[in-house]
């Protein structure tokens, strides 16, 4: 055992310059991840910034209670999973079907520009891609020009103010910004695949069809698991650039999410422990899904990230 | 293996631990700075301030070079201090080159990261509904203004109105901050300048070809909208928009729409419930009547700002309930189009059944934005000359005219902004603010009761709207000016959940397929209130009210 331990740090010695990048990268995980840990027990408190920290005055679950009572908190957590659940179960699957469909493109030089453009929008920001958005959704938008004159809807609507389609307006848009940004992991997944095992395939006459469900979906499954897990763990978090710029006071009963939640209510009055308590309660769910999730994939796929 | 995994975890811990000793020694030490710093100026206070001249202003006696940096809580400020003629020619002038800082973000994030930090700019201007407000001076973060013209410049108190000092001044007797755009009663009466902005915009041409309708009654409004529709709705081209309510839910058909409506803010002594009252609830049931027979759409709910100018900007908006100081580049643009008639004008809006005139709101002495002086300040000194040589006549002649003979000439007496700097105001406004940083682009400490009297006078197309204004603002009026908690006290989460709550609450109303619907909605929404806190809300305002009356009655 000693000797293994000394072997190690003489192996860590020796490659001390790659070693030593990875310091900056632990030296901001402690400074922006970790310490922040410590600021969780204002959650527990009622913080007032002027004072210091550990001299506020301690109020326990008062924070926890004042939401865990709110009808509202409960409409955001609706809300969140809504969008959330249309995000993953069909949303979750698209990048991995454009990526498929990209992997088959025979022109290289097509293929390179369609994953170009596809990607292209998820470097816009929501405060520009929302505002094309809102033009287009409008009265007299691309949208209900094409739907007016195609006679799908005798006259313009407002898609935005109508509460029951900001569900399908976020996720829609979500994905029309980010499929092709969320399929390039899945390239590159794909792009490790060992060639030998499509030339075998050939070998035994396999069609294309039979490849790509037998071999590139099959390698690419441990990836497709950890996506799934960091994806479902993530159901109760949301975009709040997305929705904050797409949400108005028509839509919001459907709009607001818990992120948006934290924000009204809490930050947007100074309130730190409030917004804390309630990203504390949310974290913890979160972690609990994470552990089911992986939990469930291991026993299922063989599949984990833990 | 596992002893590497223990030693990673020993490290963490000592890293975190090392954080948080970090953290709780900067805070021990930044209290004791502020102890400190306060005790000086106590002691200071006793011994310099026979060195001090009372009649003369301290920041004629310094002009040596110092920086101060300026925080201005509005994220759109788009200025910088340096580059124009007036902020080179006040630099010269009195020593002092300011920075101009903006929040990125949310004006209150920012300010509370600086809090934290210890790291605030030395000027600070914020609006007092801003939840950060009460920090800076309950928290310490600031200087007594008082404490430091007793020091420093007592000529401060003779350029600093009485009044607006005694409405400022706090419950533990100090004045934090001073405020630009303060408006005292009187003032207002003596000038006729009311700094009142609400009015109710139609777009003329239009207006005139249906041969100017009534639209003072709930059926006048009416039948407007319906006349419109039948006959104008495509006008001149464009496809017409009937109504515009600005800030949408939260204020174009709230306060706003109370204002023109005459409800009353107080009935015998005691706040009155403005949103209960008949004739508000008639009106917004015209507009539920109005949308239902699809006279009007909910647009104005949901438009992005941008959305909004670009249909001003066209003249697509039939009528408004608009704040006119939102309309001056609009109609600028429309009088110089090819219609030259479809600027918007200001007509007689909306009335309450009695016919009262409207109460549209005037400026108070609140103000707009007040100036703080932080303890982060090395030059406090200096900081409060320059407020006090900003807030002197000279000082706001200097901000808004310029040099003389350069901007402006002396015209019997009387200062006179040049004529071609009066045209580039129209023309090239860029310049005008970017390149000379004349009139309002130093608003930081603007007194409009001074520098109104030399402000050119505008196109007629906005005076109009001014004018219409100031004709009917309701001078009393402005005690009531931001009587809602701010801040995280109980009284505020309520107010602020009430009002989150209205927002959303209104367009359901407007949208509610009958009136028996409107009702059942309306009075859940007032359920709703009581179970939020509205006993809170209305005894926090009722006594603010009361302290401010009693305040102005001394």
């Amino acid at each position: 055992m000693k000797r293994k331990a000394k072997k190690k740090l003489l192996a860590l010695k020796k490659q001390w310059q790659l070693q030593s990048m990875v310091i900056p990268g632990i030296v901001w995980m402690a400074i922006f991840c970790y310490i922040p840990l410590v600021y969780l027990i204002i959650a527990f408190m009622d913080y007032n910034i002027s004072v210091p920290l550990f001299e506020n005055e301690w109020v326990w679950f008062k924070h926890f209670k004042a939401f865990l009572t709110d009808d509202r908190f409960w409409r955001s957590v609706r809300n969140t999973l809504g969008m959330s659940v249309l995000k993953i179960f069909i949303g979750f699957p698209i990048p991995i079907l454009f990526a498929l469909l990209l992997n088959e493109i025979r022109n290289e030089k097509f293929k390179k520009m369609v994953q170009t453009i596809s990607y292209l929008p998820h470097f816009i920001s929501w405060a520009i891609f929302g505002g094309i958005l809102l033009n287009w959704l409008s009265e007299t938008g691309i949208i209900n020009q094409l739907m007016v004159s195609l006679g799908f809807q005798d006259r313009a609507i407002l898609y935005n103010a109508d509460p029951d389609n900001f569900w399908m307006i976020t996720f829609l848009s979500d994905t029309l910004k980010e499929t092709g940004w969320s399929a390039i992991i899945y390239l590159a997944a794909i792009a490790g695949i060992d060639p030998g095992l499509y030339e075998a395939a050939d070998l035994d006459g396999a069609n294309r069809w039979q490849k790509m469900w037998y071999i590139t979906v099959q390698c690419i499954r441990p990836t497709i698991a950890i996506l799934f897990i960091l994806a479902v763990s993530n159901c109760l978090g949301s975009n709040f650039d997305q929705i904050f710029f797409m949400k108005n006071s028509a839509n919001m009963p459907k709009a607001e999410t818990i992120d948006l939640y934290i924000y009204n209510m809490g930050l947007g009055q100074g309130r730190y422990s409030f917004s804390t308590a309630v990203l504390f309660f949310r974290s913890i769910i979160a972690f609990g899904l994470l552990q089911l999730c992986n939990f469930v994939s291991k026993k299922l796929t063989g599949e984990g990230i833990i | 293996m596992k002893k590497w995994k223990r030693l990673a975890a020993f490290v963490m811990a000592a890293a975190m631990l090392l954080g948080i000793a970090a953290c709780s020694e900067a805070e021990t030490s930044e209290t004791a700075g502020g102890a400190e710093s306060s005790a000086e100026t106590g002691t200071a206070a006793g011994g310099s301030e026979s060195a001090v001249n009372p009649d003369e202003p301290a920041w004629k006696s310094n002009t040596e070079p110092v920086d101060l940096t300026w925080f201005i809580g509005a994220s759109w400020y788009p200025y910088t201090w340096g580059d124009s003629l007036v902020s080179q020619y006040v630099t010269e002038k009195t020593g002092v080159n300011v920075e101009i800082v903006t929040p990125t973000g949310d004006v209150n994030e920012e300010l509370s990261l600086m809090m934290i930090s210890g790291d605030l700019p030395d000027l600070i201007s914020l609006g007092s509904w801003e939840s950060s407000y009460n920090t800076l001076y309950e928290g310490g973060y600031v200087y007594a203004l008082n404490e430091l013209a007793d020091q420093y410049d007592p000529y401060f108190y003779n350029v600093v109105d009485g009044s607006v000092i005694k409405w400022h001044t706090k419950e533990d007797g100090n004045l934090y901050c001073i405020p630009n755009d303060a408006y005292g009663e009187d003032q207002m009466r003596e000038t006729g300048m009311t700094a009142a902005t609400q009015t109710f915009l139609v777009r003329k041409d239009l207006y005139e070809d249906m041969g100017s309708p009534d639209m003072t009654t709930p059926e006048g409004f009416l039948e407007a909208l319906r006349l419109l529709k039948n006959e104008y709705s495509t006008y001149k081209g464009e496809v017409i928009t009937p109504f515009y309510a600005q800030g949408g839910s939260g204020y174009g058909l709230s306060t706003f729409l109370q204002n023109f409506l005459a409800v009353p803010y107080e009935v015998d002594g005691t706040l009155y419930d403005r949103l209960t009252d008949p004739d508000y609830i008639e009106w917004l049931k015209m507009f539920r009547q109005a949308y239902e027979e699809g006279l009007i759409g909910i647009d104005f709910l949901v438009d992005s700002e941008d959305q909004v100018t670009e249909k001003a900007n066209n003249g697509r908006y039939f009528c408004m309930l608009r704040e006119w100081t939102g309309m001056q580049e609009a109609n600028t643009i429309l009088a110089q189009s090819e219609n030259p008639d479809s600027y918007y004008i200001a007509i007689d809006g909306p009335t309450n059944a009695d016919g009262d005139a409207p109460m549209i709101f005037p400026g108070s002495l609140d103000g707009w934005m007040s100036c703080f002086i932080s303890k982060s300040c090395e030059n406090p000194d200096r900081a409060i000359a320059f407020l006090t040589y900003l807030s002197s006549e000279e000082g706001q002649r200097d901000i808004f005219l310029g040099v003389e003979g350069e901007t402006y000439d002396m015209v019997d007496g009387e200062p006179v902004m040049k004529e071609e700097f009066v045209d580039m105001m129209t023309t090239d406004f860029d310049t005008f603010s970017n390149q000379y940083g004349l009139c309002d682009t130093y608003w930081m400490l603007r007194n409009s009761v001074i520098v109104d009297q030399w402000r050119p006078e505008s196109e007629p197309y906005i005076q109009q709207m001014s004018d219409w204004a100031d004709e009917h603002a309701y001078i009393e009026g402005g005690i009531y000016n931001n009587l809602e908690p701010t801040g995280d006290s109980d009284a505020a989460i309520a107010a602020t959940r009430i009002n989150q709550r209205w927002q959303e609450v209104l367009p359901e109303l407007i949208t509610a397929a009958s009136d028996e619907e409107f009702d059942q909605i309306f009075n859940d929404f007032l359920a709703d209130r009581d179970s939020y806190g509205y006993d809170l809300v209305v005894e926090y305002e009722q006594n603010l009210l009361t302290s401010r009356q009693n305040l102005m009655a001394e």
